[in-house]
C-alpha cells in the first residue's frame, strides 16, 4: 500500500497516511481541468524543479509549455512571483487552469517535504486514471485584491477558490499537518510540539521561503 | 500566530531567531526546531540526519512529525500565497510595522 514510510526516523499517524492516500488518488483522477495524465505530469515537472531540474522530464508530453512553466516555477521559485508573470500565464491557460497547477504542485511540496523531514523516500507518482475534466466553473469568483480571481476577499483561505476542488483540496492538507483552520484559534494547543514551537518552525519555513505569511 | 500564542502560553520568545541565527529565540528547544528546518528546506543528508536526530532526541517521534508536519504545510501554503498574489492587509502591515523591522522581513520585496 501508498505511504507506508519504509526506514523512515519516526512512526506517521494515521490521518497523515490516509491524507497522502487521498491526495495521491486525486492527482491520479481527471480534476476540475486537467485529466489525470496531465495532473500527473504537473506533478512531475513540480518535483523535478525542486530538485534543480528544469523543463519536463521525459515522457510528460501531455501539457502545454505554459503549464510546464508554472509548475516548474511554482515549485522551486515560488517567491519569485510577480503579478506580470501570473497574467502572462493566464493568457496562455486561463485562470482556472493556472489554478489547478497551483493546487497540485503546492500540495505535492507539502507531501515531498514531510518525506523529506522524516527521512522517508519520496513515493512514486500514481497511475493515472481515466476521465475526463468536468470543467465546473465557479460562478461567485471575480478579480479582486489578489493576483487571481476568487470568491469573497482576497485571503489565504480563498485563495484557490476559483476551483473548488483545489480549495477544498487545501484545506483537507491544512489540518493533519498542521491545525485546522478553526483549530488555528487556539493559541495555546500543545501536541507532539507547543503551539510555539509550531509557529517558530512555521515562521522559518515562511522566512527561509521569503514569504511574509 | 507566533506572536500571539507566546503572549497567551507566557513563553519568552525573541522573534530576532526567526531570521538571525546567531540569535537564541528563548522557546523551548527552539534552536534544535531552527536547525531542523533549515536542514529539511535547505541542507543535505547528512545534515538532515543529524537534525533529525537532535529532533528525536529532544522531541521524540512525534516532535519529528508535527515539526515536518508543519515545514510541509508552509511549503505548500508560501507556495499558494506567493502564486496567488494574496496581499497583506493594511491592518497587518500596521499591526505588525514593529516586530516586522524586529525580524527583518520588510526586505522580502513582494509585500
Amino acid at each position: 500500500m501508498s505511504f507506508d514510510f519504509a526506514g523512515s526516523a519516526a512512526e506517521v499517524r494515521m490521518d497523515i497516511r490516509r491524507l497522502f492516500r487521498r491526495e495521491w488518488d486525486r492527482l491520479a483522477l481527471a480534476g476540475t481541468w486537467w485529466n489525470g495524465t496531465e495532473r500527473g505530469d504537473i506533478a512531475r515537472v513540480a518535483r523535478r524543479s525542486r530538485s534543480g531540474g528544469s523543463g519536463a522530464p521525459p515522457g510528460t508530453s501531455s501539457v502545454p509549455g505554459a503549464a510546464i512553466e508554472a509548475a516548474g516555477r511554482v515549485g522551486s521559485a515560488p517567491a519569485g512571483i510577480r503579478r506580470e508573470w501570473v497574467e502572462g500565464i493566464a493568457r496562455d491557460l486561463g485562470f482556472p487552469r493556472y489554478i489547478e497547477i497551483v493546487g497540485i504542485t503546492s500540495r505535492l511540496a507539502a507531501v515531498d517535504t514531510f518525506h523529506t523531514g522524516i527521512g522517508a523516500e519520496f513515493e512514486p507518482f500514481p497511475e493515472p486514471e481515466p476521465g475526463e475534466p468536468s470543467h465546473a466553473e465557479e460562478p461567485f469568483a471575480r478579480p479582486g485584491a489578489g493576483w487571481v480571481p476568487m470568491v469573497g476577499g482576497a485571503s489565504i483561505t480563498q485563495a484557490l477558490s476559483l476551483v473548488n476542488a483545489e480549495s477544498t483540496a487545501q484545506e483537507d492538507m491544512h489540518g493533519p499537518l498542521y491545525l485546522t483552520y478553526e483549530g488555528m484559534a487556539h493559541l495555546d494547543y500543545v501536541g507532539g510540539l507547543s503551539r510555539a514551537q509550531m509557529e517558530l518552525v512555521a515562521a522559518r519555513t515562511s522566512a527561509i521561503n521569503e514569504c511574509f505569511y | 500566530m507566533l506572536r500571539a500564542s507566546a503572549q497567551i502560553t507566557t513563553v519568552p520568545f525573541d522573534p530576532r531567531g526567526i531570521t538571525d541565527r546567531s540569535v537564541d529565540p528563548l522557546i523551548p528547544k527552539g534552536g534544535i526546531l531552527l536547525d531542523f528546518v533549515d536542514a529539511v528546506l535547505s541542507g543535505e543528508e547528512p545534515a538532515r540526519q543529524t537534525s533529525r536526530a537532535a529532533v528525536l532526541d529532544e522531541l521524540g517521534p512525534t516532535g519529528l512529525v508535527d515539526a515536518s508536519g508543519v515545514i510541509a504545510n508552509f511549503e505548500m501554503m508560501n507556495r499558494i500565497a506567493d502564486a496567488t498574489g494574496i496581499p497583506v492587509g493594511q491592518g497587518t502591515l500596521k499591526r505588525t510595522a514593529e516586530w516586522r523591522e524586529l525580524v527583518g522581513i520588510d526586505q522580502f520585496n513582494h509585500l
